[in-house]
C-alpha cells in the first residue's frame, strides 16, 4: 500500500529523519510524507508518530499504485 | 561497562530513591516493587496559567462517573487535570499509564495501588493480580463491589491514556465503571479517543468531555500566560500568534520562551508567525539553540530515557553537571517535569522531537546512550528497564551479563516474566558468544524443548565458565562478569537438560556443584530470586520421578511445594511450587493412591487459581492426574471432559517428559476402556518421550498394549508381554496373573499371584487388581468361600476411592457373584445401583452395569448379528477373515456373560450397546 500524509507546515530536514521509511515534499505551507506502508498496524504507527511530534495532520490518503 | 568517574555517584546502590522504586513496598505482578514516580501527581510550573473555566468545567459534573480529557500533544490536558486534582480536597489516585504496561495484570495491579495510595481502603480480599498478562473477572468484581459500596466516590485519574492499547482493558475499565456506580469517578486524560463506549455514556449524560477545541488558549488567556513570561503583547499581535499556534499550549509556551532570549521579542515573534515551518520543530529548534552548549547536549542525550534522576542523565553525558541543569530547565518550564524524588522525564512532546534531533546531529550515537544506560542502571535500577537499554544498544552481551549476573536467568523459564524476557532475546542473533550469551541461548532452546540446539551450546558455555579462573577472594561484590553467577546459572540449565532427557544422575551432578557455587554468589541476589532454587530442586525431583526414583523425587518436590506455599514467597517461585505439587499428585497416582492424588491435584489447579495464572506449567499435569483417577473409577465422560480441556502445550515437546508420557497412558488407556484397543496401542506409543527410557513409563505402556490384547483375545501374548518386563512392577504381574487365567493357566498365575503377597503397601489400585486376580483363580480352583472373600476384600479396598475400573475388566464371572449377599451391599450406591428405599419402590431394576467394553470391532460384528447375518457374511462385509469375526464374536461372548449368538444379542440390547 502507499500512502501519502499531508501535514500542516514545513517539516525540517531533522524532523522528517523521524520518518526514515517515507519520502517527503514541501508544498505551500504543507509537507506530504509519502511512500509504502506496510500494513493498517504500520498506518496507526505513523499517525500516532506524527501525534507525538506535534504535527497536525490534514490529509491521508492511499496513494495509486 | 562504563568505567567513567560519574558512575561512582551511584554507588549507594538500593536506595529506594536512586530508582524511584519502593523496596519496602507491595511488588507488581513481576514481584518487582511499584515505580512511585508512575504515581505522582505532576507539579505546576511557575509559569502554569490557571484556567478557572476549565477547572470549572470538570467541577462542574460531579455526578458523571467519567470524564475525559482529551487532546493532542502538548494542549496542557496533564497540567489542568494536576492543578484540578491537587487543589481537591480528598486525596487523588493518579496513575501515569506506561507503554511498557503490557500486561492487564500489570496495569490493574498499578492502578489499584494508586487507589490503595490515594488512601481509598480496598480490603486485603480485592487481591492483586498475580500476573503480568492478565486479570481474573473476580478481582474486577470484587473491586467494583467495594467502589460501589463507599460513601464518597473515590477520584482516580489516568494520564497518558493512550498509552493503553489493550482493548480489554478498555472493557475492563468500563466494567468496573458501570458497575461501581457512584463509588468511582474517573478521570481519562488521553490523546487519542478512549475504545469505551462514549456515545452511551454522553447519551446518559455521564460523561464529562473537555476536548481540544476547549483546551485551546482564548486571547485573554493568551495575553496572560505571555505575561507570566514576562512579555505584553497588544491584542492584534495576541491575536496573530494565537491563528500561528492555533491555541496550542505548548505552542504559544515554546514561542515565549524563545522570545524571551530575544533583544526584540516582538519582532521575533512576527518572524515566527510569518515562518511556515511545522511549529513544535520551528519552536524547539529555536529553543533548543538558545540553551548553553552543556545543556542542549544534555537534552539531546537524556532523549533516549522514559524517565531519569540527575546520576543516570551524569552518566549519559560523562559529566557532573545534570542536577544543577536539570534543576534550572524545570524551573524555567523548559522541556523537564519533575516526577518527585528526583527523578524527572521530558515532555513527551519534546522527547520525541529531540530524539529526531538527536538522530540528526550525532547518528549513531543513541546506540551508545541506550550501552550508557543499561551501564548504570545495571547497577542500580530495575533488571527490565536495563535490559531494554541493552538490547536496544544491540549489547547483547551486556544483556545477558545483566540477566545471568543477577541470577535471574530462571525467570527466563518460569514465572510472569518469561514471555517478555523471551521476546526481548529472540532478537539476539548466534553472535557474541560469551559463556552469559550461550547460557540466555541454552535456555531459550531447552524451553522450547529443542535439546539438539540447546545440549551443544550449554556444553559450550560450560567448558568455557570452566576454563575461567575462580575468583581468588569470596564474599567480592558481583563484577561485570562474576563467574560464580554464570556458573550457578549454568547448573541450573544442566538440570533442566537432565530432566528433559531423563537423566537423574546428571541432575544429581547438577544440583551438587548448584549447593557449592550458591556459596559463592552474594546471598542478597539468591533472596531476590528464589525461583533459581525452586528450579534447580523442581527439576531434580522430575529426573527422579521420570527414572522411577520415587522416594527421592518426594523429597525433592516436597521442599519446592512447601516453599512455594508460604505467604511471602515471590510468584515466580510460586509457580515452581504448583507444579511441583502436581508432580507429586502424580507420584501418588502412580503409587496407586488415587484419593491422594485428587486431592493434591485439586489443590495445585486451586492455587494456580487463586493466583490466576492462565496457563501455570503444573495444571496440565494436574489436570492429566485427574483425568487418570477418573478413568480408573470408570468416570470415563469425566476423563475425556478433561483430556480435551488441556491444551496442546502438554504435547509439545519443550514439556517435562513425565507429563508428555502421561497424556500419552491417560488417553491409551481411555481408549482402551471404551474399546478401542488399536487407538489405544497408538497411543501406548507416543510414550518415549525421552532419550533416557522411564521404568514405570514403560511399565504403564505394557499393560495398556497386554490389555489390548487381553481384549482381542490373545491372553497368552498379554501374559508373555508381562511377565517379560523388567523390574517386577506389582501391576503388572497382577495383570499378568489376569492373563494367565484367561489363558487357562491358572497355575502360572498362582506362581505371578505368589510373588506379589509378601509386599507390603501397594497402593489401592494394585491391591484391588490383586484381590479380584486372587478371587478369580480361586473360583478356577473351584474355592467358592476363597473367591467370595477376595472379591469382599476388593470392594471393601476399592469403595472409598470409587474404583470401579477393575472390576469392569474382571470379567463375567464377578457379574452374578456382585449380586449375591453380603457382596451386594459392599457394592450398592457406588458400583451397583443404590438399595430399594424404605417405601419399598425399587431402584431402577436393571442388570447390573459391570461389563467390560467392547471393542470397536466387537461392536461392529454384533451389529450385523443382530441383523441376522452369518458369520460368512459379516466377514465379507468388514473385508476380515471368518476366523476373525469367530474370534471377536468370543471375545464379545466372555464380556457379556453369553454363550450363544441370540443371548448375546439380546444381551447386548439390554446394555443398550446396540
Amino acid at each position: 500500500m502507499r500512502y501519502e500524509i499531508r501535514v500542516d507546515g514545513e517539516l525540517t530536514e531533522t524532523l522528517a529523519k523521524a520518518f526514515p521509511e517515507l519520502d517527503h515534499v514541501v508544498v505551500s505551507g504543507h509537507t506530504i510524507l509519502f511512500g509504502r506502508v506496510l500494513d493498517e498496524t504500520h498506518l496507526y504507527g505513523l499517525l500516532a508518530r506524527c501525534q507525538s511530534l506535534g504535527l497536525r495532520v490534514l490529509e491521508m490518503r492511499q496513494a495509486p499504485q | 561497562m562504563i568505567r567513567d568517574p560519574t558512575t561512582m555517584v551511584v554507588t549507594t546502590m538500593g536506595v529506594p530513591d536512586e530508582t524511584g522504586a519502593d523496596p519496602q513496598g507491595p511488588a507488581d505482578p513481576c514481584g518487582d516493587p511499584f515505580l512511585r514516580t508512575r504515581f505522582a501527581i505532576p507539579t505546576l510550573p511557575v509559569t502554569y496559567l490557571r484556567r478557572d473555566r476549565l477547572l470549572g468545567h470538570l467541577d462542574a459534573a460531579p455526578g458523571t462517573p467519567l470524564t475525559v480529557v482529551g487532546g493532542a500533544a502538548g494542549a496542557g490536558k496533564t497540567l489542568l487535570v494536576a492543578d484540578w486534582a491537587a487543589r481537591r480536597g480528598r486525596p487523588v489516585a493518579w496513575l501515569t499509564a506506561q507503554m511498557a504496561d503490557k500486561g492487564r495484570g500489570t496495569f490493574w495491579a498499578y492502578l489499584l495501588q494508586a487507589l490503595r495510595r490515594a488512601g481509598a481502603t480496598l480490603s486485603d480480599e480485592v487481591g492483586l493480580p498475580a500476573e503480568a498478562g492478565r486479570v481474573d473477572d473476580a478481582l474486577l468484581t470484587r473491586l467494583a463491589a467495594e467502589l460501589s459500596a463507599r460513601a464518597a466516590p473515590v477520584t482516580a485519574v489516568i494520564d497518558e491514556y493512550d498509552r493503553v492499547t489493550d482493548p480489554e482493558i478498555a472493557d475492563q475499565l468500563e466494567f468496573v465503571l458501570r458497575h461501581a456506580g457512584t463509588g468511582v469517578r474517573l478521570v481519562l486524560v488521553t490523546r487519542t479517543e478512549p475504545l469505551l463506549p462514549l456515545h452511551r455514556y454522553r447519551a446518559a449524560g455521564a460523561v464529562t468531555e473537555i476536548r481540544n477545541d476547549e483546551l485551546a488558549f482564548t486571547p485573554e488567556e493568551a495575553a496572560a500566560l505571555l505575561e507570566l513570561h514576562g512579555m505584553r503583547l497588544p491584542p492584534d499581535e495576541v491575536a496573530a500568534l494565537l491563528a500561528r499556534t492555533r491555541g496550542w499550549a505548548a505552542g504559544l509556551r515554546l514561542s515565549a520562551l524563545a522570545a524571551q532570549g530575544e533583544r526584540d521579542p516582538r519582532s521575533y515573534l512576527r518572524e515566527f508567525e510569518a515562518d511556515r515551518t511545522t511549529i513544535g520543530d520551528y519552536l524547539i529548534a529555536e529553543v533548543l539553540r538558545r540553551q548553553r552548549p552543556e545543556t542542549q547536549d544534555l537534552l539531546l542525550r537524556i532523549s533516549v530515557l522514559d524517565r531519569f534522576c540527575p546520576a543516570l542523565a551524569d552518566a549519559l553525558t560523562g559529566r557532573a553537571d545534570a542536577e544543577l541543569i536539570l534543576t534550572g530547565l524545570h524551573r524555567e518550564n523548559a522541556f523537564v517535569e519533575d516526577l518527585g524524588h528526583s527523578w524527572f522525564r521530558l515532555h513527551p512532546l519534546f522527547r520525541e522531537i529531540l530524539r529526531a534531533h538527536l538522530r540528526a546531529r550525532h547518528p549513531g550515537l543513541e546506540t551508545e546512550l541506550h550501552r550508557r544506560a543499561a551501564g548504570w542502571l545495571r547497577h542500580s535500577g530495575p533488571l527490565g528497564e536495563t535490559l531494554e537499554h541493552a538490547a536496544a544498544a544491540g549489547d547483547w552481551a551486556g544483556a545477558a551479563e545483566a540477566l545471568v549476573g543477577d541470577l535471574a536467568l530462571g525467570e527466563l523459564l518460569a514465572g510472569p516474566r518469561a514471555e517478555s524476557l523471551a521476546a526481548l532475546f529472540a532478537a539476539m542473533g548466534p553472535e557474541p558468544r560469551t559463556p552469559a550469551t550461550d547460557l540466555v541461548r541454552a535456555a531459550r532452546a531447552l524451553s522450547l524443548g529443542d535439546l539438539d540446539r540447546g545440549l551443544p551450546i550449554l556444553e559450550r558455555a560450560a567448558r568455557t565458565l570452566a576454563r575461567e579462573p575462580r575468583p581468588a577472594a569470596k564474599g567480592i561484590a558481583p563484577t561485570a562478569s562474576d563467574p560464580a553467577a554464570a556458573r550457578l546459572g549454568c547448573t541450573l540449565l544442566q538440570a533442566l537438560a537432565a530432566r528433559l532427557t531423563g537423566s537423574p544422575a546428571q541432575a544429581e551432578a547438577a544440583a551438587r556443584r548448584a549447593e557449592e557455587l550458591r556459596r559463592e554468589v552474594p546471598g542478597r541476589l539468591l533472596d531476590l530470586h528464589p525461583e533459581l532454587t525452586a528450579l534447580l530442586r523442581a527439576h531434580l525431583g522430575a529426573a527422579h520421578l521420570w527414572a522411577g526414583r520415587f522416594t527421592e523425587a518426594r523429597a525433592a518436590l516436597t521442599a519446592v511445594a512447601d516453599a512455594g506455599r508460604t505467604a511471602a514467597v515471590r510468584p515466580s517461585a510460586a509457580r515452581v511450587g504448583e507444579e511441583c505439587l502436581a508432580q507429586l499428585a502424580l507420584l501418588d497416582h502412580l503409587d496407586g493412591h488415587p484419593g491422594r492424588a485428587e486431592r493434591k491435584a485439586l489443590t495445585a489447579l486451586a492455587d494456580a487459581d487463586h493466583t490466576g495464572t492462565s496457563a501455570p506449567p503444573g495444571a496440565a499435569l494436574a489436570t492429566l492426574v485427574l483425568a487418570a483417577v477418573a478413568t480408573d473409577r470408570d468416570e470415563l465422560d469425566r476423563a475425556e471432559a478433561l483430556l480435551d480441556s488441556l491444551t496442546d502445550d502438554v504435547r509439545r515437546p519443550g514439556c517435562d517428559p513425565a507429563s508428555r508420557a502421561e497424556h500419552a497412558l491417560v488417553i491409551a488407556r481411555l481408549l482402551l476402556a471404551r474399546g478401542d484397543t488399536e487407538g489405544a496401542l497408538e497411543a501406548a506409543d507416543r510414550t518415549v518421550v525421552a532419550r533416557e527410557p522411564s521404568p514405570w513409563v514403560e511399565a504403564q505402556a505394557a499393560l495398556v498394549v497386554a490389555g489390548s490384547h487381553l481384549a482381542e483375545g490373545r491372553p497368552a501374548l498379554a501374559a508373555k508381554l508381562l511377565t517379560e518386563l523388567p523390574g517386577e512392577d506389582p501391576l503388572c504381574l497382577v495383570d499378568a496373573a489376569r492373563a494367565e487365567l484367561a489363558a487357562g493357566r491358572p497355575a502360572h498365575a498362582g506362581d505371578l499371584l505368589d510373588r506379589i503377597r509378601p509386599r507390603q503397601g501397594l497402593g489401592t489400585v494394585t491391591a484391588v487388581r490383586a484381590a479380584l486376580a486372587e478371587a478369580q483363580l480361586a473360583g478356577v480352583e473351584g474355592d467358592r468361600e476363597a473367591r467370595r472373600r477376595f472379591v469382599a476384600q476388593a470392594l471393601r479396598e476399592a469403595r472409598r476411592d470409587r474404583l470401579r475400573r477393575p472390576f469392569r475388566e474382571a470379567g463375567p464371572w464377578l457379574r452374578p457373584l456382585l449380586a449375591t449377599a453380603p457382596l451386594r451391599a459392599l457394592a450398592e450406591g457406588w458400583l451397583l445401583p443404590g438399595a430399594p428405599a424404605p417405601d419399598g419402590t425399587a431402584p431402577a431394576a436393571e442388570p447390573a452395569p459391570v461389563v467390560e467394553e467392547l471393542t470397536g470391532r466387537e461392536r461392529d460384528v454384533l451389529v450385523r448379528l443382530a441383523e441376522m447375518m452369518s458369520t460368512e457374511e459379516i466377514a465379507a462385509d468388514l473385508f476380515v477373515s471368518v476366523n476373525t469375526v469367530k474370534t471377536h464374536l468370543k471375545s464379545a461372548y466372555r464380556k457379556l456373560g453369553v454363550n450363544r449368538r441370540h443371548d448375546a444379542v439380546r444381551r447386548a440390547r439390554e446394555l443398550g450397546l446396540l
